[in-house]
């Protein structure tokens, strides 16, 4: 299953809502811009002004107090640009910090069902690189093109001002431009895209290479790895040569209009003089505009180029939001523990039924192990005895009540599974603990891991339960991390609790004692146990078997070893003794 | 006129030197000398154009405009459009070899990272962190590339200052000398201050990048969260921490805006003073108003070549540290193989032999090795494998009666193969990925995937053969992975094959299963499984067990089980039975304490690998 990414309408629609949000803001900031953008409109002008007193004669007086309105204008322009990229900057800021936090906040109440069936990584990719990628558009983009269009369109007027009928060759070689920048834009995107794309393929492949440097060694993947990067930077390349040969297309284009405006400016100008039309300091003067139009321009292209590509990150993070709700929670109550599995069914995909009609009748505070081949079905029954996906067809009700009827709080409280995930959070011992109850205190968390056989080594950690675990901290072995989670288990507390081989990274002897350690706390609670390693069965009260979807065998050990079936086949074989 | 980039990569990198960065960043320099030539020649024919630009436009106002429309003025737009068409051209040819220097450069480094990956086993983890050779790749090669892109620009500026300059000089000595002089101060100063800014930005790629990790953290452990709660706690964690990016934002914002007006406010400056110098010297009549108006141009022109000056010194310096770093990956010796072999080899058929631990693998033997310590047995099976050159001095392994460390490498790999208990999964396309060796038919496939009894992962893989496995074996549960990782050892059809804890993560029916077929499989061919699984132990010829590094009693699973107490090495078998047996009644053979010790001291040989770990993602 993957997750939705939003369409053009719907990314468009979040911004403009994101402009309306802020449109106070972003008025202020573009009156700002263009002040500062009239300022520095002042070069040119003066530049004219000289030109024409000095071709008409004039005096020194009058040179100094044009120059004086010349150092003043860029005195205004650089106070201006202080405050106009300053406010602009912060701005930006406070957008993208609002938009990363919103995004997630919307992650983490994703429904409990795309969390398991989606998997992570595209979600972690998300927050990421999507982040990571519209946050230079949304920091720098927005007010540079803001400073571009402003500047652009103010320098067109400044000519217009200056002299309308010379300032007409400035757009001698627009037509040109506008062609060639559209054709590049359209193709740019994709194109920068699938050059990111091959350089994280290389990127991967170097980080699978060295993770697996052991098994390459042993197996002598060598040459086959070499080959792999050779394919990783080809890609690279004909990524690289397709984007070059875009901009192989816009440099000329756009730097020729800016060789030609000039250019035109002067041929035209020439003429206007001659016929009276125009002075030699206002030719000047929009020559030296042409000029300067350049950077602009070629800042606005960059810049839209740079936004396409972040809307691309924005339609994946919009998305996010488009998943529904799986469920919707009703306000019946409970009336007792006794969780109850009838008819169930599920499919991954319609018409594969993972579950065919699956009836269980699990008595309260009992310990039922669930064994069977692997692909029978026992961790997608696991997650239907917790509430986490709707069954397709059938019903799992706890004390009267649909689990997927139930808020998901108080489904916690009821229910609670724990797989062989063994993500270790970043923060020290004690708050990946209290995940599970944010109030209990020291004495508390550390029964809860006495009860999971973790105390030894908790003890023996630099600074106990303070100690900082997860990436970049005190690294746990896939076994602590595993009892970590039982202990979590253990302060939460709910009546029912779904272990799918939450053990199995233990070594056997290490799981047998935790396992009897933590029935002992668990007294009276309802357990099932998903597992592959026979003693689990051996202790609990009852076994089920289960084999292509459905239960095959039911039973307390003794029972199932005396029938003389799979399971009992399957125990001599293990026992041998 | 599109100028065809020579495709990359080469085939052959070549050697580097890693005596220092300055050789390497030399070496590359001059494996790429000729288009690194044509890319400096480019360059000054472009800033060469843009140099003499302001010049042209001078000459065309003085005597184009002051003499009226007509010829003059025509001849002189002419070279202004002929200079632009020249320098348009050679910046599009130049951006063309600008890149290919970029690219030759950095691919080559990759390429030569790869190699060093490729070849390093084992060593390159031991003796520098992932994230480091991941980055030397992803960061450190691409800023390598830099300086060869950027050569070309530089050397244009060199030459458009040095044009400018002397035009200027010439046209009027003081006013020249004080555009000449004056902007480097300019440029200096505008330098000075990026170092404040580049402190905070640094500051808050730090800040950013927590930020990054945290919702990394969050978003992995997300099924946890969704599973038991804690949202809350999280998403405020990442809040607070995103506050603090954006404060660490408006810092840089603040010295930003400072370094921003500057760059407006300086150069205004220093323009307004030319125009000033100029307009009082046009006054007077020492120069025309276009050579004002061409002042005015280099004046604002002449930042751009000092800009360029600046970024190269910065290009330089990160390339200068980039190399340093790439050495570091670069000089990584593998730990075997690192020389040549000095013994021919053996016949096929002799005996394998661990002198400490009294190991013998008999030609066509399928043999066990079991010990109370699971970690031992493991390092005798892996040293059998030779992995380490350095301590094989200590421990010698020999092939009929030559040590590993004096074969051929590829011979000892070919000849042997070890599968360990963390096996790592790459991603690819999953009937490729199971035949390593290459020219297996898919009957041959689909037999290792029977023996390994992993019919289901062609189901959870779409497309099954066919399919993609994707990185590490993700969407495969624990136990669906160990199983493709045995159908891969298998298929290696080595003379001499070492499993070791070939079926720990998988459920008690496939293991029995897998325990029967692999034997028959391995028939007649010399085959050690470290294990201490009695469904696996069955099966085999012979085990081995070792108690303090040494081989102390052997016999077949059954001989032993049934072994009394009172006979030869009797007490030797009770102790092996207390090892393997699952007897329900007898006591856990540690106490607690020391029990949780021993979890830590062997999960890595059982099941509890990363890639071996997280099971339930193996449905859907």
């Amino acid at each position: 299953m993957k997750l939705p990414i939003a369409d053009g309408p719907t990314v468009r629609k979040h911004t403009a809502y994101l402009v309306r949000e802020h449109r106070g803001t972003l008025i202020g900031l573009a009156v700002l811009h263009t002040v500062a953008a009239v300022a520095g409109l002042a070069g040119p002008w003066i530049l004219g002004r000289l030109v024409d007193a000095v071709t008409q004669g004039t005096t020194a007086g009058y040179v100094n107090q044009v120059i004086a309105i010349g150092v003043v204008a860029v005195i205004v322009q650089a106070v201006l640009i202080r405050y106009a990229q300053k406010a602009s900057m912060i701005f930006g800021e406070a957008v993208f910090a609002e938009l990363r936090e919103d995004f997630l906040e919307t992650v983490t109440t994703l429904p409990l069902s795309t969390v398991e069936r989606a998997g992570t990584g595209d979600l972690v990719a998300r927050t990421t690189n999507d982040v990571n990628r519209i946050q230079h558009a949304v920091r720098f983009g927005v007010p540079r093109l803001i400073v571009a269009v402003v500047t652009i369109l103010l320098t067109v007027v400044a000519s217009l001002l200056t002299s309308p009928l010379v300032a007409v060759a400035l757009f001698v070689g627009v037509p040109l431009m506008v062609v060639v920048s559209r054709w590049y834009l359209r193709r740019a995107s994709p194109g920068y895209q699938r050059e990111s794309a091959a350089y994280a393929a290389l990127n991967g492949t170097i980080t699978e290479s060295v993770e697996g440097a052991r098994t390459v060694d042993a197996l002598r993947l060598g040459a086959r790895r070499r080959a792999r990067v050779q394919a990783d930077l080809r890609e690279a390349f004909a990524a690289e040569r397709y984007t070059l040969n875009l901009r192989t297309v816009l440099f000329p284009a756009v730097d020729f209009t800016f060789v030609l405006a000039p250019v035109a400016v002067i041929v035209w100008g020439g003429y206007m003089i001659s016929t009276g039309h125009a002075t030699l300091g206002a030719v000047t003067t929009i020559a030296m505009y042409a000029f300067q139009l350049a950077g602009p321009v070629w800042e606005l292209i960059f810049w839209l180029d740079e936004i396409q590509v972040a809307a691309t990150s924005l339609a994946r993070i919009v998305g996010v939001k488009l998943v529904d709700s799986d469920r919707e929670a009703g306000d019946e109550v409970p009336t007792d523990e006794h969780v109850v599995a009838r008819k169930v069914e599920y499919a991954y995909r319609a018409g594969h039924n993972v579950l065919h009609g699956i009836d269980l009748d699990l008595r309260v505070g009992e310990r039922l192990a669930v064994v069977g081949p692997s692909g029978a079905g026992k961790s997608t029954l696991g997650r239907m005895l917790a509430g986490i996906h709707p069954p397709t067809g059938g019903s799992v009700q706890v004390g009267g009540v649909d689990l997927v009827d139930l808020p998901l709080d108080d489904l916690r409280r009821h229910v609670a599974l724990v797989t062989q995930e063994h993500h270790v959070f970043v923060g020290s011992l004690a708050d990946n603990l209290r995940l599970a109850d944010e109030t209990a205190d020291d004495e508390q968390l550390l029964a809860a891991l006495a009860a999971v056989d973790a105390l030894g080594w908790v003890e023996s950690l630099p600074e106990g339960l303070a100690t900082g675990v997860g990436s970049g901290g005190h690294v746990l072995t896939p076994a602590q991390a595993q009892q970590v989670a039982l202990a979590r288990l253990v302060l939460l507390d709910p009546h029912t609790l779904i272990l799918d081989e939450a053990t199995s990274l233990l070594d056997p002897r290490a799981a047998r004692h935790l396992e009897r350690s933590l029935n002992a706390v668990l007294e009276g609670r309802t357990v099932v146990a998903i597992a592959h390693r026979l003693h689990t069965a051996h202790d609990a009260d009852r076994v089920a078997v289960v084999d292509g979807g459905r239960i095959t065998e039911i039973g307390p050990h003794d029972e199932l070893v005396a029938a003389g079936g799979d399971y009992a086949r399957l125990w001599k074989s293990w026992q041998q003794e | 006129m599109l100028v065809t980039v020579r495709p990359l990569p080469l085939p052959d990198p070549g050697t580097p030197p890693v005596t220092g960065p300055g050789a390497l960043l030399w070496w590359l320099a001059r494996r790429q000398w000729g288009i690194l030539t044509v890319a400096v020649l480019l360059g000054m024919v472009t800033f060469g154009c843009q140099a003499v630009m302001p010049y042209v436009l001078g000459r065309a106002l003085d005597e184009g405009l002051t003499e009226g429309f007509g010829a003059v003025l025509l001849g002189w737009a002419a070279v202004m459009l002929g200079i632009g068409v020249v320098q348009v051209a050679a910046a599009a040819v130049g951006h063309r070899f600008d890149i290919e220097n970029w690219l030759r450069a950095a691919f080559t480094t990759s390429q030569l990272v790869g190699d060093t990956v490729a070849r390093s086993g084992h060593t390159i983890t031991d003796e520098l962190p992932t994230g480091e050779v991941v980055s030397a790749v992803a960061s450190d090669a691409l800023r390598v590339g830099e300086v060869y892109a950027i050569a070309a620009r530089f050397a244009g500026s060199l030459m458009a200052y040095a044009v400018v300059a002397g035009i200027m000089l010439s046209t009027s000595f003081q006013l020249g000398l004080v555009v000449v002089l004056g902007l480097p101060v300019v440029a200096g100063i505008l330098a000075f201050l990026v170092k404040p800014l580049q402190q905070r930005q640094a500051a808050q790629r730090e800040a950013s990048g927590r930020l990054t990790t945290l919702g990394a953290d969050t978003v992995s452990g997300l099924r946890i969260l969704r599973g038991i709660g804690g949202e809350k706690v999280f998403t405020d964690r990442y809040r607070t921490q995103s506050q603090d990016v954006r404060r660490t934002g408006v810092r840089v914002a603040t010295t930003q805006s400072y370094l921003d007006a500057l760059q407006v406010l300086l150069p205004g400056l220093f323009v307004a003073l030319v125009l000033y110098l100029g307009a009082h010297a046009a006054v007077r009549g020492e120069i025309s108003p276009g050579q004002l108006v061409a002042f005015y141009g280099y004046a604002a022109f002449l930042s751009w070549p000092l800009q360029i000056a600046t970024q190269t010194l910065q290009a330089t310096t990160r390339a200068h540290v980039a190399a340093k770093k790439l050495i570091k990956v670069l000089s990584v010796v593998p730990a075997t193989g690192a020389t040549p072999g000095t013994s021919s080899a053996p016949p096929a058929g002799s005996v394998l032999v661990d002198d400490a631990s009294g190991v013998e693998l008999a030609p066509g033997r399928v043999v066990a090795l079991v010990s109370v310590d699971p970690d031992e047995s493991a390092r005798i099976a892996t040293r059998m494998g030779r992995f380490d050159d350095v301590a094989e001095a200590g421990t010698p392994v020999h092939l009929g009666g030559v040590r590993l460390a004096d074969l051929d490498k590829d011979v000892v790999r070919e000849r042997i193969v070890v599968a360990e208990a963390t096996p790592h999964l790459f991603s690819g396309v999953l009937g490729e990925e199971l035949d390593v060796r290459g020219g297996n038919l898919e009957a041959e496939l689909m037999r290792a995937i029977m023996i390994a009894d992993a019919h289901d992962v062609l189901d959870s893989v779409p497309d099954g053969l066919a399919g993609d496995l994707p990185e590490k074996g993700r969407s495969l549960s624990g136990g669906q992975r160990q199983r493709v990782a045995l159908a891969r050892a298998i298929l290696t059809d080595p003379e001499i094959l070492i499993l070791i804890e070939p079926t720990s993560a998988v459920d008690a029916h496939t293991e029995a299963r897998i325990a029967e077929r692999l034997a028959e499989v391995r028939r007649g061919r010399t085959t050690l499984v470290v294990t201490a699984s009695p469904l696996v132990l069955d099966h085999v010829d012979d085990v081995l067990f070792v108690e303090d590094g040494r081989v102390v009693t052997h016999g077949t699973h059954r001989e032993l089980l049934h072994r009394p107490r009172g006979a030869h090495q009797g007490e030797q078998a009770a102790r092996y039975r207390a090892v393997v047996g699952r007897s329900m009644d007898e006591p856990a053979a540690t106490q607690p304490g020391e029990d949780v010790e021993g979890a830590h001291g062997t999960d890595h040989l059982t099941s509890s690998s990363p890639e071996l770990s997280d099971a339930s993602k193996g449905v859907s």
